[in-house]
């Protein structure tokens, strides 16, 4: 048993401390990716401790699971799951501006856009009836509307984040979705 | 023994506190990479103080180790970086 309170053993008490520091740091972060990262200095911490109090078996525990497996499986998660997939036409790429003006309202949620080809309208429609995109972007027959380019999606939320968005409305027209029910929610 | 523990333990705060400040995920990740090694060396160095050889070869795995978990972790943002998600 170790006397923490004596002069000699004081060290292991200061660096004890730093333990519930870099804890409240990682609780702190919105950004999920600087929370992998501040997860990562939390599991380099713990280890230390642990191999101070003499548990090396815990230590390399913590530092091959609890930060190596654990923060680059959740990165890998996090990247494929805060993502919205967006279908186009490949000859008819949508202008690089448009795009831009998409990815503004998408910001604050972390969410990214992959754009997804496809060779023709008909392969468009049936990626977003399949489920494979979450939603569509193309320009409609200029002869009905004067607007240059319409965008679908298929998931209620993704609408609502992108129908309060005015610059994005007067790029492209936002087609309304269908009613929230348990099968279209991704 | 603490004098050199509690200075390795006061540098170990510079870059804790870089992470905690800074908003570009790169110099965070600066920052974790500077952390990983800072407590591994701290691990050998108590190691060698105690003549205790276990955490001793424990703290040289955790020195390669955390590096390796950094490299990963690198890769799969720089991918993210690439796809334009922390463009200003």
């Amino acid at each position: 048993m170790i006397d923490l309170w004596n002069e000699e053993n004081l060290y292991i008490v200061a660096i004890a401390a730093l333990l519930p520091l870099t804890a409240g740091l990682v609780i702190v972060q919105v950004n999920p990716y600087f929370a992998l990262v501040m997860r990562g200095i939390l599991g380099a911490v713990a280890a230390l401790v642990y191999a101070l109090f003499g548990a090396a078996d815990v230590a390399l525990t913590e530092a091959l699971v609890g930060t190596m497996l654990s923060i680059t499986l959740y990165a890998i998660a996090v990247r494929s799951s805060l993502i919205m997939r967006l279908g186009i036409i490949e000859p008819d790429l949508p202008p690089e501006d448009l795009l831009q003006t998409l990815r503004q309202p998408l910001r604050p949620y972390h969410l990214r856009l992959e754009l997804v080809p496809y060779p023709d309208q008909e392969s468009l429609q049936a990626a977003l009836q399949d489920k494979e995109v979450h939603g569509i972007c193309f320009s409609p027959n200029p002869e009905i509307t004067h607007i240059p380019y319409e965008i679908q999606t298929r998931v209620p939320r993704l609408y609502q984040i992108l129908s309060g968005h005015l610059p994005l409305e007067t790029m492209a027209r936002l087609n309304p979705t269908p009613e929230f029910t348990p099968t279209n929610s991704l | 023994m603490n004098g050199i523990i509690i200075a390795m333990l006061l540098a170990l705060l510079i870059p804790i506190y870089e992470a905690y400040r800074d908003s570009h995920i790169w110099q965070k990740m600066l920052a974790f990479a500077s952390i990983a090694t800072k407590t591994s060396m701290m691990i050998l160095v108590v190691s060698v103080l105690r003549d205790d050889w276990m955490i001793g070869v424990v703290g040289v795995l955790i020195l390669s180790v955390g590096n390796a978990a950094l490299m990963l972790l690198a890769h799969v943002i720089k991918r993210s970086d690439e796809a334009g998600v922390y463009e200003p």
